[in-house]
């Protein structure tokens, strides 16, 4: 008999606050949390607007001893690796398991077998900064031009040796582990947009295989970054209505203008149902299923018939043992991108059938902008927090919604929640989607 | 009751071979892949050396070769490790569920635009040694290509697969460092038994031969700046002398299908996994846990899962990168688990002849466990000369031996403290 899985834990940092209340009360208030660009002087970048995470310390609320760790490696931890620290440790502080006593410089941490915790992140391949390669690159000149030569014999003795540390794909879960001590499994995704929620999908099957009793599945990007924005202009995905960047992100909207960068992570605490009934724990929903597919479009491409969204969905759907009609809601990827949207939504027609004109469907973008990797979570946060209100957000600057979609698509107001259980979805362009059925908490 | 998992296909490309087979007969013959960098000019560079893949032409392998004129070294290797690995199962032309297949990688990054972004950044730097973002961005926009740039993405070799072959259902790319392709064997193999799927294609690809790659371990001092005149000897797992590991490159992906599917269709099978474990150091960014706590850890729990015993491993295929601090902790860790049998098993470390392929590591050293079994032959741990007072097992020095091989233990421990066992027995219906 499979395990049931809970989830008994969230942190977030996003664009909307520090924290998970802070980024329920943006989707519930409709704040778009997208800005002018302040992190890197954007003028020469077509797309100048992005979903910033201001101010925050991966440092913060964590106790001493963990603080200082925290510190001292900040500046090896890219701006992704911090973001994922932090959301990570709001998450375990948020779970509620048991600290052990303090005693002097020791480490307080839950007291669980730490061989039964594991974590699994999306992540992505984090671009380097600028000026950590300026002084080198100059260095390596010979005749006024940049060379190989230049560069492995003056430009590599000037970079700093943790270099190639700070921008790990692998380092959210190296760290959070350390701080943790979580001696279980550790994975860490490249898929892109799906990788939040494909973390979500593998942590849930290793509870269920019993090689852990607690997972933590996390998602961290930030693609507020001069080569990052570069790049998704370069391939047309980023929008470029600068003036008004509350109304930039629009979601499934006739007058949809691209995706908005941004910069987030979610974390979130899964376990097994068993366990967190017997500790009394808080639960704020029940993973019900999950599922994967991928799109066979091409690397760079949407499929038309959104075959990619429609795998994981049916998957995520059979697994949870429910029907189409069954569901109370979709908190749908959204990018506002036109063929992702496009796509996305002929997905959830092919996988919801009839019940596809019903269901209400969500998206939370135009407030946070994509946040990559760190996306899917946050729409799973964002229904266990807002819509097990009762209530189904409409999507912020949805202002005429795109019939072709074919969907509920809640645009204006409110919808009302039809039932507690709400299906999440993610997808990634030329790649991976992932979906996930969860119940909500009463 | 779990599904069998079974190999029924095998597809590599590595420093020693475009085959299988002529990478297995290399490593047998006890040959080494690593020679002067001819990927880019690394004269300059404390490593001038790396263990490289033979030119090949990626269209032999694909349909369209033109839609890979962009792709990385990484997405060219997966490709023809792929169409090998496919014909090899006997799935070439054959129509396939493509929800029930899935793909699972551990993969690396493409190639970025190195000169490109140097360029830029020299562009936009100014006298305080700080980088407008602007002028970086004003030089970029001109020289950058958009498909080269996307192509670095780690998930691009999993993008182009699913394309090329139709392949709709689960598929992940992981990252964990030097165990990412243990590990995507390992959590294959549970899609598999647990009906997710019923063939995944899985293995890793992956090249860091690139100057940032090289820059980075150099920095790091992880990879080896000794025998600059005789490279194959830089190389060398669990001697005295080590002094860090070779950059190598490479893919092998394997067919992994649920055995009733296998054999539902006759496929010829390879081998039976029947073990996985997969666990955390969570001690240092930089160290390995000094008993080997997370690596013992995964022996065991992959031990377990396989239901057997230490004493019914016949062979051991070591992460052995040749750093002094694993070799040792891995000699502990194997200790540990293994007790008084550690002495009686060979062990050996192919790294020793390929280098390190970092996320196609991990696949690489199945793939031998499984020649091995054939073969009843384990290779060699080639320049082991010196022998350690701390690594005193037995490592099947410079030549290949003869051997009883039914089941085999491969291990793969990550930078950054992810460690993956995996067991592989000769299938016995």
């Amino acid at each position: 008999m499979s395990r049931r899985i809970v989830i008994t834990g969230l942190g977030a940092v996003t664009p909307a606050g520090i924290g998970a209340a802070a980024l329920a009360s943006a989707v519930r208030e409709g704040r778009s949390a997208i800005g002018p660009i302040t992190r890197f002087d954007a003028s020469n970048h077509p797309s100048r607007i992005a979903g910033e995470v201001r101010e925050f310390d991966p440092a913060d609320g964590i106790r001493k001893d963990q603080a200082r760790y925290v510190r001292k490696m900040a500046k090896v931890m890219a701006v992704d690796i911090q973001l994922a620290v932090a959301a990570s440790n709001l998450a375990l502080l948020d779970c509620g398991l048991p600290l052990g006593d303090a005693k002097a410089d020791e480490p307080v941490l839950p007291t669980i077998d730490h061989t039964r915790m594991g974590m699994i992140f999306g992540t992505s391949f984090i671009p380097t900064e600028l000026d950590d390669l300026a002084g080198p690159i100059q260095a390596s000149h010979v005749d006024g031009h940049f060379t190989l030569k230049g560069w492995g014999a003056r430009g590599i003795p000037q970079m700093f040796p943790l270099w190639l540390l700070k921008y790990l794909p692998n380092m959210h879960a190296c760290h959070t582990g350390i701080l943790w001590d979580a001696q279980g499994p550790s994975n860490s995704f490249t898929t892109s947009d799906a990788g939040g929620l494909l973390a979500l999908d593998e942590a849930s099957r290793i509870i269920r295989r019993g090689a852990a009793d607690w997972m933590l599945a996390g998602g961290a990007e930030s693609r507020v970054s001069p080569v990052l924005v570069l790049r998704y202009c370069l391939v047309h995905r980023l929008s470029t209505a600068n003036g008004n960047p509350a109304a930039a992100c629009r979601p499934f909207d006739l007058d949809r203008t691209g995706q908005v960068a941004a910069e987030g992570a979610v974390a979130i605490l899964v376990e097994a149902a068993d366990v967190a009934e017997k500790r009394g724990a808080r639960v704020y929903g029940e993973v019900l299923g999950t599922g994967a597919g991928t799109t066979t479009a091409g690397m760079n491409a949407c499929d038309a018939d959104g075959r990619a969204v429609a795998t994981a969905v049916r998957r995520a759907v059979a697994a949870a043992a429910v029907q189409p009609g069954d569901l109370g809601a979709v908190v749908a990827h959204g990018t506002a991108f036109a063929p992702q949207d496009a796509s996305e939504a002929a997905g959830l027609r092919a996988a919801l059938g009839p019940a596809a004109g019903a269901v209400p469907v969500t998206a939370i973008k135009g407030v946070t902008g994509n946040m990559g990797a760190g996306t899917g979570l946050a729409e799973l946060v964002a229904a266990l927090l807002v819509l097990r209100e009762g209530r189904v957000p409409p999507i912020l600057n949805c202002e005429r919604p795109d019939p072709a979609a074919g969907l509920a698509l809640v645009a204006g107001h409110p919808a009302a929640l039809k039932s507690d259980l709400v299906l999440v979805t993610s997808n990634a362009i030329g790649g991976q989607a992932a979906a996930a059925v969860v119940r909500l908490a009463k | 009751m779990n599904r069998r998992v079974v190999i029924t296909g095998m597809g590599s490309v590595t420093p020693l071979g475009l085959t299988v087979e002529e990478t297995w007969q290399n490593l047998l013959a006890g040959k080494s892949g690593i020679r002067t960098n001819a990927i880019f000019d690394a004269e300059t560079f404390p490593t001038p050396y790396a263990a490289q893949v033979p030119d090949f032409d990626v269209g032999r392998y694909v349909r369209r070769a033109a839609d890979f004129e962009k792709a990385g070294r990484n997405v060219r290797f997966a490709m023809a490790a792929a169409r090998m690995a496919v014909e090899d199962a006997g799935l070439a032309g054959r129509a396939f569920d493509p929800v029930r297949t899935g793909i699972y990688l551990g993969s690396g990054e493409g190639i970025l635009d190195f000169f490109t972004l140097c360029e830029s950044i020299a562009h936009g730097t100014g006298p305080d040694g700080k980088v407008s973002a602007a002028k970086f961005a004003e030089m970029g926009f001109a020289r950058y290509d958009a498909m080269r740039e996307l192509e670095q993405e780690p998930n691009m070799p999993a993008n182009h697969l699913a394309a090329e072959y139709g392949i709709a259902g689960p598929t992940y790319s992981c990252l964990t460092a030097c165990a990412a392709s243990t590990q995507a064997v390992g959590e294959a193999m549970d899609l598999i038994r647990t009906g997710a799927a019923d063939t995944v294609l899985a293995g890793g690809t992956h090249s860091m031969i690139h100057p940032l790659g090289v820059t980075g371990f150099n920095l790091l001092t992880a990879i080896s700046t000794e025998y600059k005149d005789e490279p194959w000897r830089a190389s060398r797992p669990f001697d005295r002398n080590r002094a860090g590991f070779v950059l190598g490159e490479g893919s092998t992906l394997m067919i992994l299908e649920d055995l009733e599917h296998a054999q539902a269709r006759g496929a010829r099978i390879w081998a039976e996994l029947t073990g996985y474990g997969s666990t955390a150091d969570a001690y240092r960014m930089t160290d390995i846990h000094p008993e080997g706590r997370g690596p013992a850890a995964s022996m065991r729990m992959a031990l377990a899962d396989a239901g057997v015993r230490p004493e019914d491993i016949h062979y051991i295929s070591a992460h052995g990168t040749g750093t002094q601090e694993n070799d040792r902790v891995e000699t502990m860790a194997v200790k540990l688990v293994f007790g008084p049998h550690a002495g009686r098993v060979p062990m050996s470390s192919v790294k020793s002849s390929l280098g390190h392929l970092i996320a196609a590591a991990g696949a690489t050293e199945l793939m031998t466990c499984v020649l091995a079994i054939r073969d009843q032959v384990v290779p060699p741990t080639l320049n082991l000369e010196t022998p350690d007072p701390e690594c005193d097992l037995d490592y099947v020095p410079n030549t290949a031996r003869k051997a009883r091989v039914e089941v085999c233990l491969s291990n793969s421990f990550g930078f950054g403290g992810q460690n993956d066992s995996l067991v592989v027995r000769r299938f016995v219906p």
